[in-house]
C-alpha cells in the first residue's frame, strides 16, 4: 500500500491481516490521493513504473528499504530507500522533510566516489520520498556474522586488507571534500557481490566546512553507542572526522575479532533530555586502552565530562600505585595483547591466519584508536601506513580476491510485514540476528 | 561535490550561460501563451528584486543568518527557471524555499513558524499558506532542484581571500554588500561563486568607500577602475604568455556609466577629498589584485561581464517601483486561486 492510503481505521483488524502478506510492490503502488490544489504537486517520475519491487531488504528510524530491478532496461539491482512520512492520526499529510532526509538527499547527489554508495535517483511521489541507490550484495555486519557461525573462522587477512583499504579510501574521499559520515559501524559499510567498499547511510552525515552553529548544537548525539569516540563520550563540542577514524578503527578490531571491541551499555536520556555521561561505555574503552592521559592527550582536562572519569575502574593488572599508566612502547599494552590473541587464535585450521598481518596491523588498529583526536590517525595518513604495503597479501580492490567460498546472499524477505503501523525505532533488519542486539542511535534529531 | 564547486551540481547543471537561461525562461512561456498575456508581469530584473527583498523580509522576521537566506534566494531563482511564475504562488514559494534552506543549512526552524511568520509577513497576498502546503510545496521545490540543494555562496571566498588582498574593514563590508546585491539578479546562475566574489572585492576597492558608509554605489568612474583593472589583468596574463588571447574588448565592453544616473540607488562612496590616504592604498591594492588575477586562473571575461551586469542592475534598481510589482503579483495569484 501507499503512505497516503488512510483507510485502515483502528477498527480494520481484518482487513489489516488480510494485508500482512501483500506483495511488496504495492507497498509502492496505489496513489490514493491524486487530488491537489491548485499548486498540487505530482511526481513526473513514478517508482513503480520505473522499478519492480522484489523484496524487502530492512527498516529503520527513517523508513524500509526495498530491493529492486529496473523496468526500463537499467542495468543491475537497486535499494530503494523509502522514507516514511509523518502521521498526523491516521492521515498522512505533508509535515516536512526530515533534516536528517534532507542531508541525505543533498550529500548523496553530490558524491562520487567508487568506495561510497552511489545514488541513482531521488523521486518524490505521494508524501514519500525514495532514494534509489546501486545495490550491494553484503554488508561488513553480514560478513562479519557469516564468520561467527559455526565453526568459528577469522576473515581471510587479504580480505581484511582489502575491506580496510577501501574503507579509508571512501574516508578520505568524504573528509578532504567536507563531509563527516559520524555513524560508521559495520551495517553501513557495504559490500559489492565484486568486493567493492561502498560507505552507506549517510542520514547523519555533515559538511564541517565552516558550519554556522557548532556541530554540537544541532544532534546532540550521533554515532551508535560502540563506535563512539571518546572525545564524543567526554562531551567534546568541537568534533571532526577523527570521529570517523575512531569508528574506523573500532571496525577494523571488529573484522579481527568478530565481535565489537568496546561493546558497551548505552545509558538512556533521562526525563530531562539531558545526555548523560554513558560511563559503561567509556569503561568498556578504558578496559583495552586504559585510562587516557594528559600526557597522550593534552586537551584532556578541558573536556567536559573529565571529572567523571575519575569515577572509572582502571583496567585489571594494571594498577601502578593506584594509578594507571600507559605501558611504554613494546612494554605490552592492554590492546596489543588483545591483537596478538586475536591474530594468533585459530591458528593452524584450514582458513588462513590473522597473523601475516603482523606488527603493522597493531600499529595501524593503535593510531586509528588513539585517544587523542589531534593524534590520531587521518584517512589520508592511514592509507599510507605501512600495513597496505607489507605483508604477504597486497590491498586489492576486490575485497573477496582469491576468496572460493561466496559469501550468503543479503535475505530479501516477501513478506511487506506491517508497513502499515510504523516499525519501531531502530527495528531489525530482516535475517540479521545480531543486529537486534545491537543500540540504537539518533535518539533525537 | 559537497565543498568542491567544480565537481558539484551547482556548476554541473546549474550554471546557464545568458542564452540558455534566456532559452529556458522562453519556453516556460511559450508553454502557456495565453497565460502570460492574461497576467502581464513587471521585467524580470524587477520581479528579482522584489522576490529578494521578500526573502529577505520572512529571514529577518525568523532570525536567519545571512547564509540561508543566500541558499533560498537561490533556490527560488532555479525553481523559477523550471516552473513559469505564473502557475504558483511565490509567496509560498519563498516562503518554503526560506524553510528548506534553513535546514540545508543547519539552523533549522519548525514548519509551523516559517508558515506563521510567512502568514503575518504577507497576510493579503495569502489565503493560507499553511504547514501542509509548505510540506507540499517542499516536495514540489526539491523535485524541481533535482534534489541539488548544497549551494556555493561568494561570501566563503571573500572571507577566505579579505585577508590576502588587505581588505579593509570597510572594503569588506563593501564587498559583502555587493554581494548581497548580485541576489537580485541572474548572477548566481550565470557565474560561478568565486568570479562574483572577485568582482566584488574589486568593485569594493575601486569604489573606495569612506569608512562607515559600506554601501554599493555607482559611481562611472569607479567602475571604470574596476574595468581598467581587469584589462591590465587581461593583458598581463597575455604577456605571460598565458592561453587567453588579449581580449581588448573587455575593456571596450565596459560601459561609460552616465554620473546623472549614479548615486540614487544608494549613497554615493566617497568623493576624493579628505580620502587621500586610503586613496594611494587602494592603488597599490588593485595593482596587486590586478597582479594575483593575472597569474591566476581566474576568468577574468567573466568578471568583465559580472561588473556590467551589477552595473546595469544598479541602474535598474531606480526605476523600481515595489507596489506595481507586488500588484501584478497578487493579480495573477488571487485571479487564478493560488
Amino acid at each position: 500500500m501507499s503512505l497516503t492510503n488512510p483507510s485502515t481505521g483502528p477498527g480494520s483488524v481484518a482487513a489489516a491481516r488480510s494485508n500482512l502478506k501483500r506483495s511488496v510492490q504495492a507497498a509502492f503502488e496505489d496513489p490514493a490521493d491524486r487530488t491537489h490544489g491548485p499548486i498540487g504537486y505530482q511526481s513526473k517520475v513514478h517508482v513503480t513504473d520505473k522499478y519492480n519491487v522484489i523484496g524487502f531488504i530492512s527498516s529503520g528510524t527513517y523508513g524500509r528499504v526495498y530491493k529492486a530491478r529496473g523496468r526500463q532496461g537499467q542495468p543491475g539491482e537497486f535499494a530503494i530507500k523509502k522514507f516514511k512520512p509523518d502521521k498526523e492520526g491516521e492521515q498522512v499529510t505533508y509535515t516536512g522533510i526530515s533534516q536528517s532526509a534532507v542531508r541525505e538527499m543533498a550529500l548523496c547527489s553530490e558524491l562520487s566516489h567508487a568506495n561510497v554508495i552511489r545514488l541513482v535517483e531521488i523521486i518524490l511521489e505521494d508524501k514519500c520520498i525514495f532514494m534509489v541507490f546501486e545495490y550491494a550484495e553484503h554488508d561488513l555486519l553480514q560478513i562479519i556474522h557469516h564468520h561467527t557461525q559455526q565453526p568459528r573462522h577469522p576473515i581471510p587477512p587479504s580480505t581484511i586488507k582489502s575491506i580496510m583499504f577501501q574503507l579509508l579510501n571512501g574516508c578520505q574521499y568524504l573528509h578532504t571534500n567536507w563531509v563527516l559520515h559520524r555513524d560508521l559501524k559495520p551495517a553501513n559499510i557495504m559490500v559489492t557481490s565484486s568486493g567493492e567498499v561502498k560507505i552507506g547511510d549517510l542520514g547523519l552525515a555533515r559538511l564541517f566546512q565552516k558550519p554556522l552553529h557548532s556541530l554540537w548544537s544541532g544532534d546532540k548525539v550521533v554515532v551508535t553507542i560502540w563506535y563512539r569516540a571518546p572525545e564524543l563520550l567526554l562531551g567534546s563540542r568541537h568534533y571532526t572526522p577523527a570521529i570517523d577514524m575512531w569508528a574506523v578503527g573500532c571496525i577494523f578490531a571488529e573484522l579481527l575479532s568478530l565481535r565489537p571491541i568496546f561493546k558497551g551499555e548505552e545509558a538512556k536520556m533521562d526525563s530531562k533530555k539531558t545526555v548523560p555521561f554513558q560511563r559503561n561505555q567509556m569503561q568498556k574503552i578504558v578496559d583495552v586502552m586504559g585510562l587516557p592521559t594528559k600526557d597522550r592527550w593534552p586537551l584532556l582536562p578541558s573536556m567536559p565530562e573529565y571529572a567523571a572519569l575519575s569515577a572509572l575502574q582502571p583496567p585489571l593488572g594494571h594498577h601502578h600505585g593506584g594509578h594507571y599508566q600507559r605501558a611504554p612502547p613494546g612494554g605490552g599494552s592492554h590492546l596489543e595483547k588483545w591483537y596478538y590473541n586475536t591474530i594468533n587464535q585459530h591458528t593452524g585450521g584450514s582458513s588462513p591466519s590473522l597473523q601475516t598481518l603482523g606488527a603493522e596491523g597493531h600499529h595501524l588498529l593503535a593510531s586509528l584508536l588513539e585517544y587523542d583526536p589531534d593524534r590520531r590517525l587521518t584517512a589520508a595518513a592511514a592509507l599510507q601506513h605501512a600495513f597496505f604495503s607489507t605483508g604477504p597479501d597486497k590491498a586489492s580492490l576486490n575485497c573477496f580476491e582469491g576468496l572460493k567460498a561466496e559469501y550468503p546472499h543479503r535475505r530479501v524477505s516477501q513478506d511487506d510485514n506491517d508497513i502499515r503501523t510504523s516499525s519501531l525505532p531502530g527495528t531489525k533488519r530482516n535475517g540479521q540476528p545480531d543486529d537486534s542486539l545491537r543500540p540504537g542511535k539518533r535518539l533525537k534529531e | 561535490m559537497a565543498a568542491n564547486y567544480w565537481e558539484s551540481t551547482q556548476r554541473k547543471h546549474w550554471q546557464f550561460t545568458k542564452d540558455e537561461l534566456a532559452n529556458v525562461r522562453q519556453r516556460l512561456e511559450d508553454d502557456d501563451p495565453g497565460l502570460v498575456q492574461m497576467f502581464p508581469l513587471p521585467q524580470l530584473r524587477h520581479l528579482n528584486i522584489y522576490f529578494n527583498q521578500q526573502i529577505n523580509r520572512l529571514g529577518k522576521r525568523l532570525g536567519v543568518r545571512q547564509q540561508p537566506m543566500a541558499t533560498a534566494q537561490v533556490y527560488t531563482k532555479r525553481f523559477y527557471t523550471r516552473v513559469e511564475i505564473r502557475r504558483t504562488n511565490p509567496y509560498l514559494v519563498m516562503a518554503t524555499a526560506v524553510y528548506l534552506a534553513c535546514k540545508m543549512e543547519e539552523c533549522p526552524h519548525h514548519i509551523r513558524m516559517v508558515a506563521g511568520e510567512a502568514r503575518s509577513l504577507w497576510p493579503n497576498e495569502n489565503q493560507s499558506i499553511d504547514a501542509s502546503k509548505l510540506g507540499e510545496c517542499e516536495f514540489f521545490l526539491i523535485s524541481e532542484m533535482s534534489s541539488h540543494l548544497i549551494i556555493h555562496q561568494p561570501y566563503r571566498t571573500l572571507t577566505t581571500l579579505q585577508a590576502d588582498f588587505a581588505l579593509t574593514q570597510d572594503e569588506a563590508s563593501l564587498s559583502w554588500s555587493v554581494i548581497n546585491d548580485h541576489y537580485m539578479t541572474d548572477l548566481p546562475l550565470l557565474y560561478p561563486p568565486h568570479v562574483v566574489a572577485l568582482t566584488a572585492m574589486l568593485l569594493a576597492i575601486t569604489l573606495r568607500p569612506t569608512p562607515g558608509q559600506a554601501s554599493a554605489s555607482t559611481s562611472g568612474s569607479n567602475f571604470h577602475g574596476a574595468g581598467a583593472a581587469l584589462t591590465h589583468a587581461q593583458q598581463a596574463r597575455a604577456a605571460m604568455g598565458g592561453s587567453s588571447s588579449v581580449n581588448s574588448s573587455g575593456m571596450m565592453a565596459m560601459p561609460t556609466f552616465s554620473p546623472q544616473s549614479s548615486g540614487g540607488l544608494q549613497s554615493m562612496a566617497a568623493g576624493a577629498d579628505g580620502a587621500k590616504p586610503p586613496l594611494l592604498d587602494s592603488r597599490a591594492k588593485v595593482t596587486r589584485f590586478a597582479a594575483w588575477l593575472a597569474e591566476s586562473n581566474i576568468d577574468i571575461e567573466a568578471m568583465v561581464d559580472c561588473t556590467q551586469e551589477l552595473i546595469s542592475f544598479y541602474e535598474c534598481h531606480e526605476q523600481y517601483n515595489d507596489k506595481h510589482t507586488r500588484e501584478q503579483i497578487t493579480r495573477f495569484i488571487k485571479a487564478r486561486g493560488l
